[in-house]
C-alpha cells in the first residue's frame, strides 16, 4: 500500500455508499478533482474512486465562532492554536480489484494510486484498439503520474459507438484543435499494421474559420520540445502535419472574394495540384436546391411544391441549362395572371425568388466546371475520387450563411448517397470504409430552433442514429450544446467539454455533472477537456498537445 | 443478556434487577460530593507572590503581546481528565438495594508543538465499576475485587469484544444520611479514580521528561488533590517536583469559598476584575493535601459585556508552592505575570457554539476533552455490554 493520505470515514448523516465514499486527509494535502484515490478494502480488495469535491472544514460551528476567536473581530489576531481542521473529500466508486462493491467501511486507509493503478482505475489498462484521445495529469510533486488516454477506437468511430461532440466556448475552448488531434490519431491508427486493406478511413473536413484548416498539411513551427515529446514518447503519434490533402475552394472569377486565404497560398495548392476550386453548376446541381431554404419557414409546403416543380422539370424548366435562365424564368412566374400553374400564387414565386436571389448571385453557381484550371463539383470529385487517408478540406468560412448549408449538406448528402452505393460507378471496396465528417458550429445547421423539416437536419439526424452502421462518423462541435437537437447529440458516444460559461452549465444537458466539475469546466484552460465516453468509468479531465499542422495567429 | 449482572450477582450473593439503565450525565446528577474547593484553609500570611505590594489587579496585557510578537507559547502540554457514569442495575444484598454504577474513565494529554500541530502525547481509558463494600462479604477488600474483575474480564461476551474491566471498584455502604444516594457514592469513587489517572499522567510525563521551563503542562480544573497516598508519592518532595511546571485552570470555581485576610469575600473583586488583569495571587492549603501549599490567583480573559454572567470570562489559575523559598515568600510575581499572559494569550481560538462554557475555556483543553470523549464507547453499546 503506498503512502496513506487519509482514511475513509462514515458518519450517521454521510456514511459511504456503493457509489461514493468519504475520507479526511491533511489540510494542507494537495489534492485536486478528478485524482484517483485508493481505500482498502474487504477481501484484501482495493476501492478505486475518481475526486469529485473536496471540503474543509473546522469544529467551529458558526461563522461568528470565527469572528469571536479572531478577538471579535480583529483582523490582525494572531492565534497560539489553530482552529483543529481538516480536508474532507468525497470520491465516486469506480471500481474495485475484486469487483467488491459494498461500502467502502469507515477508517479504511486511503492512498494515491501508482500508474498502472490510476490505469485500472479507470478502465484505461489493456485497451484494445487502441486511439490517443490525449493524456490525464494527476497528483503534486513525487507523486505527480503522466498517463496517455487511450480509448478503444471502435467506441469512437464504431461498431460499438459513434460520433464525438466538442462543445466550448468561442476561442478559449479549442475545438477545432482537438478535433485536428482526434482526427490525427484516428489517421495513424489506420496506418498501423492490424488494420486490414479493405479498413480504409478518409476525412472530409469544413473550413468554418478565416484560415484555420487552410494548411494542415505544413508544419506548426511553434512546436516546441515539449510538445514534441508528447506526441512521440507518450502518445505514440509522430508530430508531423497531415498528409493526403486536398483543398476545395469556393469558386471565385480572379478575385478570391470567396475565401480568407491569401492568392499565393491557392494559387500554390492549385499548382502542385493539391487544391480545387468548387462550383455548382444548375443542370446537375438543382435538385440540391432544397438545402438553400433548410432555414425557412414553410409550414404551407409551397417552397417545397416550386421545388418539386423545378426538379420534375416541368413546364420550361427541364430546358433550362444555366442559372441565369433559371432566375428569369422563375422571374415570369412571379408575373401576375402568367398563366402558369395555377396551384402555386405569384406571392409564393416572389417568396422563392426573393430567398434565392443572394446565393445564386455567388460565382459559387456558375455555368460550368473547366477542368484544367482546377475547377471541380464537390459531389462528383468527392463521389469518383475520395479513397482511404485521404483528408478532404472544403473551404466554406466567407460564404453567407445559406450557401455554406447548401454546401454542407450536398457534401453530406453526397457521401450518404456514396456509401449506400448510389451515385458514380466506383467498386464498393474502392470506397473509404470509413469516412468521418467535421464541422464546427454544428448549431447551424442542427440547432433545436432549426425548422423540422429542413432536409439538412434530416439528414445529420439521419447519419448521426444509422451513420454508424453505414461508416460515416460525424465530429462535430459548437459552443453551446444546449442549443443542439437532442437527437443528434442523443446519439454521439464521445463527449468532450472544453471551457462553458455559467449560463450554459445551468441547463439540463449538464445536470448529471457534478457541481466541482462544472465549476471546473468554466476555468478549463485551453488544451485542457473533460470527455465522456462508453468505455470510461468516469469523466476524464485531459490534456492535448499543441496542434502540428500550421496555425495562423492572425486567422 | 445480562451474563455479566447475573455473574456478579452470582458471585456475591446478591439479586440483580434488571433495572433501566441510563447514563447519569445523560440526567440531572446532584453535584459530588468531592467538588474542588470545598474546603480551604488560608495560610497565616495570605499573599501567595513576592511582591507583597500589589493590593488589587494588575494588567498583563501588555506582557501577553509581547510574548505572541517574541517569544514562544509557554504551555505545550495540555491534560484534561474526564468520566462517564452509567447506573447498570440494582442489586440486593439482604435486606438492602444497592445501585452498580458503571464508568469510562478518559485521561489524556496533548502537546502542541506548533500552531497547526495539535497531537495526542498520551491517553489512558479504563472502564470500571462499582459495587457496594458489603459484596464483598469476607472483608478482603482489594484482593477480592481484584479477583472479581478478572474473572468478569474471563466472560465470553466482553472476550469476544475485546473489552475488559480495568478495575473492580467498592463504596460505603454505611447508612445514607440525608439528601445523600449510593448513587452519589459509586459516582464519586469513579471521579476519584479519575483523579488518581490524572496524577499518573503528570508523573509519567515528568519521567519521560517532557516537562520543563519552557514546556508547561496546562490541567484542567484544580490540583488540589485528596491526600496523597500510595506507592508513587511517599516523598512529598517528589510529588512537588512533578508539578513544578503544572499549571491548574479552573473553569467553574465558588468565589463565596473565598476570602481575603480581612475575612472579606473576594466575589465582588473577581466580578469587577478589569479585562486582562489578575489578581494578587493568594495562599492556601487544602485540608485534603495539608502538607501542599498552593498559589492561588484570578484572570480575566474576556470582556465583561460580552459574557453572560460576571464570573465569565475569569480563570481560576493554580500552581503547588514547590521549593523553599516559593513555601516562604510564595510564588515569584514575575512567574506569575508570566503564567497570566501565556494563558491571556490561550484565549482564542475559542469554542462558542459548541460548549456553553466557551469564555472560560481555553481551546487546547477543550479539543483534549473532545479528544478523550471520542475514545468512549458509545452509550449504546456500553449499556448493552450488560
Amino acid at each position: 500500500m503506498a503512502k496513506v493520505i487519509g482514511k475513509a470515514a462514515a458518519t450517521e448523516k454521510i456514511p459511504t455508499t456503493i457509489d461514493e465514499f468519504f475520507f479526511w486527509t491533511d489540510k494542507e494535502k494537495i489534492l485536486h478533482p478528478f485524482d484517483v484515490v485508493k481505500a482498502k478494502h474487504i477481501n484484501d480488495s482495493v476501492t478505486f474512486g475518481v475526486i469529485e469535491e473536496i471540503s474543509h472544514i473546522t469544529d467551529a460551528p458558526s461563522y461568528l465562532t470565527s469572528y469571536i476567536s479572531s478577538d471579535f473581530g480583529d483582523v490582525s489576531h494572531i492565534a497560539n492554536t489553530q482552529r483543529i481542521g481538516l480536508n474532507f473529500v468525497k470520491a465516486r466508486v469506480v471500481g474495485n480489484t475484486k469487483n467488491i462493491y459494498t461500502p467502502v467501511l469507515d477508517g479504511s486507509e486511503v492512498s494515491l494510486g501508482d500508474e498502472k493503478e490510476v490505469q485500472k482505475a479507470l478502465g484505461l489498462d489493456d485497451v484494445k484498439k487502441p486511439l490517443a484521445c490525449g493524456y490525464i495529469e494527476m497528483y503534486e510533486a513525487e507523486d505527480r503520474v503522466r498517463l496517455p488516454v487511450f480509448l478503444n477506437s471502435d467506441f469512437l468511430l464504431g461498431p460499438e459507438g459513434a460520433h464525438l461532440n466538442i462543445s466550448g466556448i468561442s476561442g478559449l475552448a479549442a475545438k477545432t484543435s482537438y478535433c485536428m488531434f482526434l482526427i490525427k490519431a484516428v489517421q495513424q491508427r489506420y496506418l498501423q499494421k492490424d488494420i486490414k486493406p479493405d479498413q480504409g478511413i478518409a476525412f472530409v473536413l469544413f473550413n468554418v474559420k478565416a484560415r484555420d484548416l487552410l494548411a494542415i498539411d505544413e508544419p506548426n513551427e511553434d512546436l516546441d520540445e515539449e510538445d514534441k515529446k508528447l506526441y512521440d514518447e507518450l502518445l505514440r503519434l509522430n508530430d508531423q502535419p497531415f498528409e493526403n490533402v486536398t483543398y476545395f475552394y469556393p469558386y471565385d472569377p480572379g478575385d478570391y472574394s470567396n475565401t480568407y486565404a491569401y492568392k499565393q497560398d491557392v494559387d500554390y495548392q492549385i499548382d502542385v495540384n493539391k487544391a480545387f476550386k468548387y462550383k455548382y453548376v444548375y443542370e446537375h446541381d438543382k435538385n440540391s436546391l432544397e438545402l438553400l431554404f433548410s432555414n425557412t419557414y414553410d409550414p404551407t409546403d409551397t417552397m417545397d411544391s416550386i421545388i418539386n416543380y423545378i426538379i420534375t422539370e416541368q413546364d420550361q424548366f427541364g430546358d433550362i441549362r444555366n442559372w441565369r435562365d433559371f432566375m428569369s424564368e422563375v422571374d415570369t412566374y412571379c408575373q401576375k395572371q402568367s398563366g402558369k400553374d395555377p396551384t402555386i400564387t405569384p406571392a409564393s414565386w416572389r417568396k422563392f425568388k426573393r430567398i434565392l436571389r443572394k446565393p445564386l448571385s455567388n460565382s459559387v453557381f456558375a455555368h460550368g466546371v473547366d477542368d484544367k484550371r482546377n475547377e471541380t463539383r464537390l459531389r462528383d470529385h468527392i463521389a469518383d475520387n475520395i479513397k482511404k487517408n485521404d483528408i478532404y478540406v472544403i473551404d466554406i468560412a466567407k460564404l453567407d450563411e445559406d450557401i455554406q448549408n447548401f454546401v454542407f449538406g450536398d457534401v453530406v448528402n453526397t457521401i450518404y448517397e456514396m456509401k449506400l452505393g448510389q451515385t458514380g460507378e466506383r467498386e464498393p471496396e474502392e470506397v473509404p470504409q470509413k469516412i468521418v465528417i467535421f464541422v464546427d458550429e454544428l448549431n447551424k445547421y442542427a440547432s433545436s430552433e432549426v425548422p423540422k423539416s429542413s432536409p439538412i437536419l434530416k439528414q445529420i439526424i439521419d447519419i448521426t442514429e444509422r451513420g454508424r452502421s453505414l461508416g460515416i462518423i460525424l465530429f462535430s462541435a459548437e459552443q453551446f450544446k444546449s442549443a443542439i437537437h437532442d437527437r443528434v447529440k442523443g446519439n454521439c458516444s464521445t463527449h468532450a467539454y472544453g471551457r462553458v460559461n455559467a449560463i450554459e452549465l445551468s441547463k439540463g444537458d449538464y445536470k448529471y455533472i457534478p457541481s466541482v466539475y462544472k465549476g471546473m469546466m468554466t476555468r478549463l484552460e485551453q488544451g485542457k477537456y473533460i470527455i465522456q465516453n462508453p468505455v470510461l468509468r468516469s469523466l476524464l479531465n485531459i490534456k492535448f498537445p499543441n496542434p502540428v499542422y500550421k496555425q495562423f495567429k492572425h486567422g | 443478556m445480562n451474563e455479566i449482572l447475573r455473574f456478579i450477582a452470582d458471585l456475591t450473593g446478591g439479586t440483580y434487577y434488571k433495572s433501566f439503565r441510563y447514563c447519569f450525565e445523560g440526567v440531572e446528577v446532584p453535584t459530588v460530593a468531592y467538588d474542588d474547593n470545598r474546603i480551604i484553609t488560608m495560610s497565616q500570611d495570605k499573599i501567595g507572590e513576592t511582591n507583597k505590594s500589589l493590593k488589587t489587579s494588575k494588567s498583563v496585557a501588555d506582557l501577553s503581546e509581547k510574548i505572541m510578537k517574541d517569544g514562544k507559547p509557554l504551555f505545550r502540554f495540555f491534560l484534561d481528565g474526564s468520566r462517564r457514569t452509567y447506573k447498570i442495575d440494582d442489586i440486593a444484598y439482604g435486606d438492602r438495594i444497592y445501585p452498580i454504577i458503571a464508568g469510562q474513565i478518559g485521561v489524556g494529554c496533548c502537546e502542541r508543538s506548533e500552531p497547526d500541530s495539535f497531537k495526542p502525547s498520551v491517553l489512558g481509558m479504563q472502564i470500571v465499576l462499582t459495587l457496594p463494600d458489603c459484596a464483598d462479604k469476607d472483608s478482603k477488600k482489594d484482593p477480592f475485587f481484584n479477583s472479581l474483575a478478572q474473572k468478569i474480564n474471563n466472560l465470553e461476551v466482553l472476550k469476544k469484544r475485546g473489552i475488559s474491566f480495568q478495575k473492580v471498584l467498592s463504596y460505603t455502604d454505611r447508612v445514607l444520611k440525608e439528601g445523600e444516594k449510593y448513587e452519589h457514592k459509586g459516582i464519586a469513587k469513579i471521579q476519584d479514580e479519575m483523579v488518581e489517572n490524572e496524577k499518573s499522567m503528570v508523573v509519567q510525563l515528568v519521567r519521560e521528561k517532557k516537562l520543563n521551563l519552557q514546556s508547561y503542562l496546562l490541567k484542567d480544573g484544580s490540583l488540589e488533590y485528596k491526600k496523597i497516598k500510595g506507592a508513587h508519592y511517599k516523598e512529598l518532595s517528589a510529588i512537588k517536583s512533578n508539578y513544578q511546571c503544572v499549571v491548574g485552570v479552573s473553569k467553574t470555581f465558588n468565589p463565596e469559598l473565598f476570602k481575603d485576610k480581612r475575612k472579606k469575600n473576594l466575589a465582588r473583586r473577581i466580578a469587577d476584575l478589569p479585562l486582562f488583569h489578575r489578581t494578587p495571587a493568594f495562599r492556601y492549603t487544602n485540608e485534603r493535601a495539608p502538607d501542599v501549599e498552593f498559589s492561588i490567583w484570578y484572570l480575566r480573559v474576556r470582556e465583561i459585556s460580552k459574557t453572560v454572567s460576571p464570573f465569565d470570562g475569569v480563570l481560576k489559575v493554580e500552581k503547588i508552592l514547590v521549593t523553599d523559598e516559593e513555601q516562604e515568600n510564595g510564588l515569584e510575581s514575575d512567574e506569575i505575570d508570566y503564567i497570566s499572559a501565556n494563558l491571556l494569550n490561550e484565549r482564542h481560538p475559542t469554542c462558542y457554539g459548541l460548549d456553553g462554557r466557551w469564555a472560560n475555556h481555553l481551546y487546547p483543553v477543550y479539543l483534549t476533552e473532545k479528544y478523550i470523549k471520542s475514545n468512549y464507547l458509545s452509550e449504546v453499546q456500553f449499556l448493552n455490554l450488560f
